[in-house]
């Protein structure tokens, strides 16, 4: 996958869930204690300029109709790696991009409420933009303006130095658990303001010193069926 | 990448079907699902037959959370890029089948359910994911839901089924998935484990076999050792 003029070859997608402290609360969930992480897979990743499919799955079902944006700094793995220690985190990381974590949002907290996993509202085809480019070098990646705006309205407008946990602890705890390997993304979760985009809309994420991302959305063309 | 007997398979994912065996479901007296549940893996839990699972230390030395488990799968590896695959042309995207371990750090995981939170870590580890010894084509196997399925530790039987209890078969999991994702050659789905999880260590030796497929054997080694 091409991000901006570098290529990459992900082989997973790691998110942070409640990350900024105003959209734990905001979802009425507890502020944790350690990282919450879950994965997207490599099919919901688009570049700038392409659309985000709305599913008509989700379109036609008046309980599962709602999908949301959610804008993240993301960081981009330079090398294989296990057991980072925090301080050696910039040896591991090949640079900054701008990711958007677009979410099933009734389907999720459907999912969520009955003890089952977060993973099909997560992963539609599309639910994964990414760019405009890959920034190598960010002085300090947690002072970073962070920002969504739909149809030009501001939604979500924040900063990266309110992110719970930081990169270079993020980058510890994920690689005591598994391998990060070249090209693998890790989104570093969305600040408050998250809410539901429709076919139609125009999305444009802005983080500082990064640029923007934009992509419109469109309902998908394929028939729905009943399961 | 990763090589499966003579054929190397190139994955963009790993999708699991939970609680998919009715023996499984009467015995834990789970809900019936109405619709097949979906977690993921990711690549960096792929093993290959012979290969060692390896019992993360942050596991075994926290009482809280020692408690990794086997499950044996039957596994069906993705054949071409598809979307929206009705289930009577399931088998035209299937490249063949083979035997998977989804092992799982158990307290881990019902830790994080109870606190709704992703199913991912305890299922992602390193190693984590045996699969093999081969791949077993389409035209091989006659019929994917009549199929011995058997886990052994050191020589003992833990697990033994048939795929015929499977709850969603292959084409209704093949038709649900697909309704959802883009599927990418070499994808593996792992359709479900029946009944007899139970706990593995380091040091113990686990067979999983599937009739007219084969033996997945791996051993359990605590890490850094």
């Amino acid at each position: 996958m091409k991000i901006g003029s570098t290529e990459i070859f992900p082989t997973k997608i790691i998110c942070l869930g409640r990350n900024y402290e105003e959209h734990a609360k905001e979802m009425k969930s507890p502020i944790p204690k350690e990282p919450v992480f879950f994965c997207k897979t490599i099919n919901c990743l688009i570049k700038d300029g392409e659309p985000i499919i709305y599913p008509r799955i989700l379109f036609e079902n008046d309980e599962l109709n709602r999908v949301d944006h959610e804008v993240e700094l993301a960081i981009i793995i330079k090398k294989r790696c296990k057991n980072i220690i925090a301080k050696d985190f910039g040896n591991y990381i090949l640079g900054y991009t701008i990711f958007l974590d677009i979410t099933a949002r009734n389907m999720q907290l459907k999912d969520r409420g009955i003890n089952l996993p977060w993973y099909r509202s997560k992963n539609f085809d599309t639910f994964g933009p990414i760019g405009p480019k890959i920034v190598e070098k960010i002085k300090d990646p947690h002072s970073l303006k962070i920002e969504l705006k739909l149809n030009g309205e501001v939604k979500q407008s924040s900063n990266t130095k309110l992110m719970i946990f930081k990169i270079p602890e993020i980058i510890e705890y994920l690689s005591k658990y598994i391998t990060l390997d070249p090209g693998d993304i890790v989104a570093t979760g969305t600040p408050s303001g998250v809410g539901p985009i429709h076919p139609g809309d125009i999305l444009e994420a802005t983080i500082e010193h990064i640029g923007t991302l934009s992509n419109n959305v469109i309902l998908g063309e394929v028939e729905s069926k009943s399961f | 990448m990763i090589k499966i007997g003579d054929k190397t398979i190139n994955p963009t994912k790993i999708i699991c079907v939970g609680t998919n065996y009715m023996d499984h479901i009467e015995e834990t007296k789970l809900p019936v699902p109405k619709e097949p549940v979906l977690f993921p893996k990711t690549l960096n839990c792929l093993i290959g037959d012979g290969d060692p699972i390896i019992y993360p230390k942050l596991l075994f030395n926290n009482r809280k959370l020692k408690r990794v488990d086997y499950e044996v799968e039957l596994a069906f590896i993705i054949k071409d890029k598809c979307k929206d695959v009705p289930k009577s042309e399931t088998y035209e995207h299937i490249m063949g089948y083979s035997v998977f371990n989804d092992v799982t750090a158990r307290k881990m995981q019902t830790k994080d359910i109870i606190s709704q939170l992703p199913w991912f870590r305890s299922k992602s580890l390193d190693t984590f994911g045996p699969i093999g010894p081969r791949i077993a084509s389409v035209e091989e196997i006659q019929d994917p839901h009549n199929l011995k399925i058997e886990l052994k530790v050191n020589g003992e039987v833990k697990q033994s089924s048939n795929t015929k209890h499977l709850l969603f078969k292959i084409p209704d999991l093949m038709e649900y998935i697909t309704s959802l994702f883009t599927m990418e050659p070499g994808d593996i789905v792992a359709t479900g484990t029946p009944s007899g999880i139970s706990p593995i260590l380091p040091g113990d030796l686990i067979e999983a076999t599937i009739e007219n497929i084969g033996t997945l054997t791996n051993k359990v080694i605590l890490e850094g050792e």
